[in-house]
């Protein structure tokens, strides 16, 4: 099947900053938006773009991700000419290993490429939240002749270390990049969306791989530049956001609040998979009780709020009982937060028992023990299908794993900054 | 081979459901939010493992088609499970229009024939209860029945029920149709199991006849000639045949007798307005005791209502103890009193609707509409700042411009 271009979407990633809640599923697998997940938005683009044939690499904890991905039918990736199909690492062939890096996930899969002889390669992540016609990237690439180009944004000057950076010419052409600088010589950083001429990346990756190179970033994008390929770089404008660490997760999250973020979900037509395994009927609306007081929240279906909820996002199916009090956090699918518990900036992940008057989240302000300046604004993560039984109190800034059962150790009081 | 098929009957339009079903059949009527009446008796089947399952449809069955769909909300799809939507059909020799319920399975039986079932399930798409109907398979084959049919105890009197007699071992002594005095008060469900033969000879004995009705002309003919039985169910059930039944039984979920979360009903989330694409529900107002589905805006105050996806309260607008289907926006400052709304209404900035004139009855619809109920058929537009009384029924489509509708109208 001939196409002019597909795309391959990079979701391995383990996103170590954002702890337990990536630690049982991929980043891109990660909630998001009470009904999301993270890869909604870079799947969505892509449909919504046009492009309807997606590999989409996987590696770390692919299962949730999997599942979520289904056969592409809610993106409408689904028939006789669109498709997904997932490209975990694979043994048996010339080339065969577990993925090294980005380049090298892609360099691995040249035979899917080379299935739908495509003129361009669609690269991106799956981690972050945006809304984006490819279109436009896909006429500058077209219009310059390029080689290569990359997605652009200007990010705060004192964040790009985080960062590829480039430099451009007043024509757009990519001039200078480095991953990662320590000290960075513009602003403009990468998307990590490439658009590139099939048969040049095929070449490009061939001879990356024989020199080692297995990162986009770090190995091929260099090696381009050096041998003086026709990169250009693509300005966007819109809301985007990395949410690699708790706080920019978080933050983003919020953004769903505010009339003027910029996170204008409603018009971006981002479509998820509504299925869930194990679950024979669909969840009802959500029931707001006689003593429910909500402000300004997100709350999915089958949710039973009896309590107070403020600036929240409630996934679909959690209970939250009378007297409880959710403030400035983000509850995952299922969890039940019983009588007049205290939530403040909680990010409380899937299947959680928090007791009866639990208190998460109030007192001091310190520092995460293991992620230090990383988790210090205050969040507390609570691991899936944890039981935090009655009456425990929870600090600031603490991550508390997944699967633990409280009624074990007895435990009653968790200090601000730890990690149990 | 099956032991078991199902076959569902959605074809009926009901009238006494006014606007409602001006353009869809009952089976199709959203209720309690994202669902349709038909969910019910598709997620009974499913959970009974019937695994084929033919539905009869005649009266605009386009959006029950597209609901069905492929039966995969349902999980009846697979090697050997499915669903078939069974319209009207010409063929060589008969054909023509379902004559009535009955009839509508007679033109089927070819259908059925492929399965070669022992027993036929027969159950009407709109009604509502948690019924496991291999309870009531075991019970038929336990008195060695033909025929199996189901009922409940209701205090309602009214002209809509079929009536059983039931005698002191279960079986069914004498079967009435909508009577003018009910002789029990047990109502029959429409629910019947049919030992596969019998079904097809009582079809074929009421072929020729003037009507063709599985209550009146095919249930009450068999008490005294066959095995029949009656199988007593007493949980809850609704039937909400009139518009005032309906809201009846929305109420019913507020006041949590129905339990929508025990009971795991299935839906086609997916098409058409479904919830398909639709962010969480964003609640700013008040809302007190209500069902909201995702894709709602809440900037109002919600009371005792339950609101379908997609529904937009502005500021300062008010609803209380209403149903609202998907996609209707209530401007601000609007007041909504008793109001079941359909699907893509506007209802302008400071209207009133079924706020005053409760005690004055509709003047054509008594028996329906009663009790201060407002219907408000779909993509009804109504001009800001009009008022429109209560016991008013408002036919789909229609513009309500500025000024006073006086209650107990109907607007065509």
């Amino acid at each position: 099947m001939k196409k002019d271009i597909i795309a391959l979407l990079l979701a391995g990633g383990v996103g170590s900053r954002l702890s337990i809640l990536a630690k049982l599923r991929a980043k891109p697998a990660i909630p998001f938006g009470g009904i999301y997940r993270i890869i909604d938005f870079t799947m969505s683009n892509i449909a919504n773009s046009g492009i309807d044939v997606v590999g989409v690499l996987t590696q770390y904890k692919p299962l949730s991700l999997m599942e979520h991905i289904d056969n592409g039918r809610p993106w409408d990736l689904f028939g006789k000419t669109r498709l997904v199909e997932i490209l975990p690492p694979k043994t048996g062939e010339e080339i065969s290993d577990w993925y090294k890096g980005t380049s090298d996930a892609v360099f691995q899969n040249l035979g899917f490429i080379e299935d739908f002889s495509p003129e361009m390669v669609l690269v991106v992540s799956g981690d972050h939240i945006y809304y984006m016609d490819y279109n436009t990237l896909i006429t500058c690439h077209k219009n310059n002749k390029a080689d290569v180009t990359i997605g652009l944004i200007r990010v705060p000057m004192r964040q790009a270390h985080h960062f590829g950076i480039a430099s451009i010419d007043r024509n757009g052409r990519v001039v200078d990049w480095a991953e990662k600088p320590r000290k960075p010589k513009s602003n403009l950083a990468s998307m990590g969306i490439y658009v590139f001429n099939a048969r040049m990346l095929k070449t490009a990756l061939r001879e990356s791989a024989r020199k080692g190179g297995t990162d986009f970033a770090k190995d091929v994008i260099p090696l381009l530049l050096k041998e003086k390929k026709r990169i250009f770089g693509c300005e966007f404008n819109g809301y985007w956001r990395d949410v690699g660490t708790i706080d920019a997760y978080w933050n983003c999250n919020m953004d769903l609040l505010k009339p003027d973020s910029g996170l204008n979900m409603e018009n971006w037509n981002i479509r998820t998979n509504l299925f869930s395994r194990g679950e024979i009927g669909a969840k009802p609306s959500a029931y707001i009780g006689k003593d429910a007081r909500i402000i300004s929240s997100l709350v999915s279906s089958g949710c039973i709020i009896e309590g107070t909820v403020k600036y929240s996002i409630i996934s679909p199916g959690v209970i939250i009982e009378r007297g409880a009090r959710v403030i400035d956090s983000i509850i995952f699918h299922n969890t039940i937060i019983r009588k007049n518990a205290f939530l403040n900036r909680a990010i409380v992940d899937k299947n959680v028992k928090i007791g009866a008057n639990v208190n998460i989240g109030s007192g001091r302000l310190r520092p995460n023990i293991t992620l230090g300046m990383n988790l210090s604004t205050g969040i507390t993560v609570i691991g899936k299908n944890t039981i935090i039984t009655d009456r425990v109190v929870i600090g600031k800034n603490c991550i508390i794993s997944s699967n633990l059962n409280f009624s074990k150790t007895k435990t009653k009081y968790i200090q601000p900054g730890s990690t149990v | 081979m099956n032991e078991i098929i199902g076959m569902i009957l959605a074809g009926g339009r009901v009238d006494e459901l006014l606007t409602l079903t001006e353009k869809r059949p009952k089976a199709a009527v959203p209720v309690f939010g994202i669902y349709r009446f038909i969910d019910f008796v598709l997620s009974n089947m499913m959970r009974s493992r019937i695994d084929n399952v033919g539905v009869l449809s005649q009266f605009r069955p386009y959006s029950l088609m597209r609901h069905i769909g492929t039966g995969e909300h349902w999980d009846f799809i697979g090697r050997k499970r499915g669903i078939r939507i069974l319209p009207p059909y010409k063929g060589i020799k008969e054909s023509d229009w379902y004559r009535g319920t009955a009839d509508s399975v007679y033109q089927n039986i070819s259908f059925i024939e492929e399965f070669k079932p022992q027993y036929v399930i027969i159950a009407a798409a709109d009604h509502i209860y948690q019924l496991d109907y291999r309870k009531v398979l075991a019970f038929h084959k336990e008195k060695h029945a033909d025929v199996t049919v189901c009922f409940t105890k209701s205090k309602l009197k009214n002209p809509w029920f079929g009536y059983g007699i039931i005698g002191k071992n279960g079986e069914l002594v004498a079967y009435e149709e909508k009577p003018e005095k009910s002789p029990s008060d047990w109502v029959s469900m429409t629910v019947y199991i049919f030992r596969t033969e019998l079904l097809f000879d009582s079809l074929k004995q009421n072929a020729n006849a003037e009507s063709h009705e599985f209550g009146r002309d095919i249930i009450s003919n068999l008490p005294g000639k066959c095995a029949i039985y009656a199988y007593k169910f007493n949980d809850y059930w609704s039937y909400a045949r009139t518009v005032d039944m309906y809201y009846q039984t929305n109420m019913e979920l507020l006041n949590g007798k129905v339990n929508l979360n025990q009971w795991q009903v299935c839906t086609n989330l997916i098409e058409g307005c479904a919830l398909k694409d639709r962010i969480p529900a964003r609640i700013e107002g008040q809302v007190v005791n209500s069902y909201i589905s995702d894709g709602c805006i809440i900037k109002g105050t919600v009371i005792n209502s339950i609101l379908s996806p997609g529904v937009v309260v502005e500021k300062n607008s008010e609803i209380i103890n209403s149903v609202i289907f998907h996609n209707t926006v209530i401007r601000k400052n609007a007041k909504l009193k008793m109001v079941i709304c359909d699907k893509m209404c506007d209802i302008g900035e400071s209207a009133e609707i079924g706020t005053f004139g409760a005690e004055i009855p509709s003047k054509e619809f008594t028996n329906l509409v009663a009790g201060g109920i407002t219907v408000l058929g779909k993509e009804t537009k109504v001009a800001s700042r009009a008022r429109i009384g209560a016991n008013t029924v408002i036919y789909s489509g229609k513009f309500v411009g500025q000024g006073e509708i006086a209650p107990g109208s109907v607007i065509r």
